[in-house]
């Protein structure tokens, strides 16, 4: 499979909003919201949950429409994006067909973004996230980890330019969760897609990000924003010291947002 | 686009219907037994063959039953591929223009519940001689248990793989192709499983009508001439093919590893947001519309066709039969008669079966060793057709009430037991576990747990029983009593009173659809109450 030296566009939100439903019952789920994601970096967004951290992924994807606002990849829009096949994502739960096979699931990623079937390419990126002998099994024969690993395959075959993952090892217990910590990051930075990864874990966010955007509550906006350096891997001082700043940012984010209902209640 | 799965989609464990094979095998073996049994202590009372008769019988007359066999199974293949491709098309429009659901599915109730007893004669005079009855009757039996189940697989896929068709900028179509289409298959099959023995049914009903050969004509010829031997074994005949039916599709979606849920047909969601006056003007809306359609559609077909008005009424003809004519009194009041005596059979033996299924699948559960020896047996069971049990019950208990009451029963009792019994295992297991650590006794497990859990199973197969408890009725006056819905509509197609005839066809099917609506609207108060997450569209 052939290594891809690019990098994925900057990501710029400008002004960005979301208001679910309207009149009394709308929910405002994100805050006009100016930030971008530098070019071939991995940012964490984190916040409380509810804060409208998904919604921001899913507009970035084309899945929702910015109620104001504007996104824009590289000049081009999440449409245009979506059209050129130039973006993956992954959820919660891997949502895998049932009906396919694990290389059936991989492939089809291929084929929906239009790009010519590639069975060597396929089974090489099953390899690479470990399920080598696995390319024939079906969905429900596997552990919770590896429908995960199933779907990180599925996401990186299209050499995706933008890579959103929203909550990828949400469902899986704490073991796997290091495991695959460890295990994949080096695929996704080899990729060289710009990433957005979603995550309740503050350590999981400060082991695998460039930098980490804390959110307040409902409607989202930005708490924090810290970047990452290198040198912080997880054991060292200075990885403690951010993990313990997150988690500080992310309480105070938690609190403003409290004191804000509680005034406007008043 | 959010896509949720439908909650009223009951998909019980696979293992349920794999029960352990031995147990499955002791079952069995211990329903010839006691059949045997049975027919040894009624000897010379010529109510009962066994077995052993049977078989005796059956080798003896192997060549007449395999030709007639051969003739029925051809009617019921084919009437089975046009009522299933009937009902894709159907779910099909219905997917691909949601608004029309509500009248596309109110629609397709009321076609289901035409009595097959009239439809048969009526089918008969437009057709001619010829397998043109029984492959429709066929179809007409299959389509809706087909058609239901597949307008639930339309939609029943999460959310996310539609955004991951979308996500790669593909539309609708694809979506359709690569998820509803495949996400579908399994409901498919469900409902192939169940309209396989539906169909063999049809057609045999469709040779009760004057065909020429045929397994239907065999068991009309037996029963008239009291024939005890020969109805017993041509009703084991046809039993056994609708076993072999079910289980050849059941083994079809196995080999396919085709993940198959368990599905009790669902619950048409209730329309329209807004309040409550908003949503009654909508559904009444709805119901206007349907009757339009209807309507539309009878006096269309009828035109279209350019069908002789002597047999092929129209809206207007039994409109002056019923309401303007100088004896339209007289006419009503006939139609009132006949369908206080079916009510009086029909009632009892509804709430009857479905009681005697709901309790001993509560029995059951408190012995699980034995409910894996019966519910194969009453899988089996679920899928023979009416007409083979009615001339044995017929035979059994004679043509008064007894007889009359319990083909009603039969007829619902082992769908209500089978859809029970899964529903009873529906519970989840953290709330047994949660039982289990306050030290409940069995009875308060039922009570507090498994009941609420079964409900949802039960008003389904409440549902599915009101047209199945006018069917098996109607079936049973016209062979048997000779009184109520039933005779009447036997009587009148022979005697040629068309006008009486279809005025009774309208008035049973517009009644076989209120009732279920009638249940359905019930399951909806209960449910609100007891299991509020199962009515979420
Ligand atoms: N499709 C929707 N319709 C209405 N409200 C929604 C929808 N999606 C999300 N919301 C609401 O928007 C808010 C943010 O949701 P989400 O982005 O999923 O939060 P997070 O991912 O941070 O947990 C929540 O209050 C949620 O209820
Ligand atoms: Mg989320």
């Amino acid at each position: 499979m052939a290594e891809r030296a690019t990098t994925g566009p900057a990501i710029r939100c400008t002004a960005l909003a979301k208001r679910f439903g309207a009149g009394a019952g709308a929910v405002d789920a994100v805050a006009p919201l100016d930030l971008t994601f530098k070019a071939g970096a991995m940012t964490a967004l984190v916040g409380p949950s509810g804060c409208g951290k998904s919604t921001v992924l899913r507009m970035v994807a084309g899945l929702e429409a910015p109620t104001a606002g504007e996104i824009d990849m590289g000049g081009e829009s999440p449409a245009q994006m979506q059209a050129q096949g130039a973006m993956a994502m992954a959820f919660q739960d891997a949502s895998l067909l049932p009906w396919r096979s694990v290389r059936g699931n991989v492939a089809l990623a291929r084929k929906l973004a239009r790009q010519p079937a590639d069975t060597d390419a396929v089974d090489a990126m099953i390899a690479r996230v470990g399920l080598a002998g696995f390319e024939a099994a079906k969905p429900a024969a596997l552990s919770g980890g590896m429908r995960q690993r199933v779907a990180i395959a599925r996401c990186l075959v299209t050499q995706p330019r933008v890579l959103l993952l929203d909550e990828p090892f949400g469902a899986v217990d704490e073991l796997t969760r290091r495991r695959l910590n460890v295990e994949l990051p080096p695929l996704w930075q080899a990729a060289g897609s710009t990433t957005l990864l979603v995550t309740h874990s503050v350590s999981e966010a400060v082991t695998l990000a460039d930098r980490v955007v804390v959110f307040s509550s409902r409607p989202a906006q930005v708490v924090a924003d810290i970047a990452i350096p290198p040198d912080a891997t997880p054991g060292s001082d200075s990885f403690d010291a951010l993990v313990t700043r997150v988690s500080a940012e992310l309480a105070r984010g938690w609190d403003e947002a409290g004191a804000d209902a509680k005034a406007a209640a008043q | 686009m959010t896509l949720a799965a439908p909650p009223s989609t009951l998909v019980a464990p696979r293992a349920l219907l794999r029960p352990d094979r031995a147990q499955a095998l002791a079952g069995a073996v211990g329903a010839l037994a006691l059949w045997q049994l049975a027919a040894l202590a009624l000897a010379g009372s010529y109510l009962l063959a066994g077995p052993v008769d049977v078989v005796r019988y059956l080798s003896a007359n192997w060549g007449l039953i395999s030709r007639a066999l051969g003739i029925t199974l051809e009617n019921a293949v084919l009437g089975f591929v046009a009522g299933n491709l009937a009902a894709v098309a159907l779910a099909l429009i219905v997917a691909l223009a949601p608004r029309a659901r509500m009248v596309v599915s109110a629609v397709a109730l009321v076609v289901f519940c035409l009595p097959l007893v009239a439809t048969g004669p009526i089918l008969r005079v437009l057709y001619g001689p010829g397998p043109g009855p029984q492959i429709t009757l066929a179809a007409l039996a299959v389509y809706y248990t087909t058609f239901i189940p597949l307008l639930v697989g339309l939609r029943a896929a999460p959310a996310s793989w539609f955004d991951l068709v979308a996500l790669y900028g593909r539309g609708a179509w694809t979506a359709f192709v690569q998820i509803r289409l495949m996400a579908a298959l399994p409901y498919l099959l469900a409902g192939l499983q169940i309209a396989a023995p539906a169909a063999f049914l049809g057609a045999m009903v469709g040779e009760f009508t004057g065909a020429e050969r045929g397994m239907g004509v065999l068991a009309l010829r037996a029963m008239r001439a009291l024939d005890v031997e020969a109805t017993w074994a041509i009703a084991s005949v046809a039993a056994a093919v609708a076993m072999v039916a079910y289980g050849l599709v059941g083994w079809l979606s196995r080999a396919t590893a085709l993940a198959r849920p368990e599905l009790l047909v669902a619950l048409p969601p209730v329309p329209g947001a807004g309040g409550a006056g908003r949503r009654w003007l909508g559904n009444a809306g709805m119901v206007a519309i349907t009757l339009l359609v209807l309507i539309g559609g009878w006096w269309l077909a009828m035109e279209a066709f350019g069908l002789n008005r002597f047999f092929a009424k129209r809206p207007d003809d039994l409109w002056a039969f019923l309401v303007s004519a100088p004896n339209a009194a007289e006419n009503r009041a006939l139609l009132r008669d006949a369908s206080a005596q079916s009510l009086v059979y029909l009632v009892p033996g509804y709430l009857a079966g479905l009681g005697l299924g709901a309790a001993l699948a509560m029995v059951l559960v408190l012995a699980p060793g034995l409910a894996g020896a019966v519910l194969p047996v009453a899988v089996a069971l679920r899928s023979v057709p009416i007409v083979t049990t009615a001339p044995l019950i017929v035979l059994a208990l004679g043509r008064g009430a007894a007889g009359t009451i319990t083909i009603v029963a039969v007829m619902i009792f082992f769908p209500a037991l089978v859809a029970c019994l899964q529903g009873l295992r529906q519970t989840p297991g953290q709330v047994m576990d949660v039982m289990a650590t306050y030290g409940a006794g069995p009875f308060t497990r039922l009570w507090q747990a498994r009941i609420p859990a079964m409900l949802p199973a039960f008003f389904a197969a409440a549902r599915m029983s009101v047209p199945a408890a006018v069917l098996a009725i109607t079936v049973a006056e016209w062979l048997a009593t000779g009184t109520g819905l039933g005779n009447l509509m036997a009587l009148t197609a022979s005697t040629s009173n068309y006008n009486l005839l279809w005025s009774a066809v309208v008035l049973v099917a517009l009644g076989s659809a209120l009732g279920y609506a009638a249940v359905g609207a019930l399951e909806r108060a209960v449910l609100a109450r007891v299991a509020p997450e199962q009515l979420r569209d």
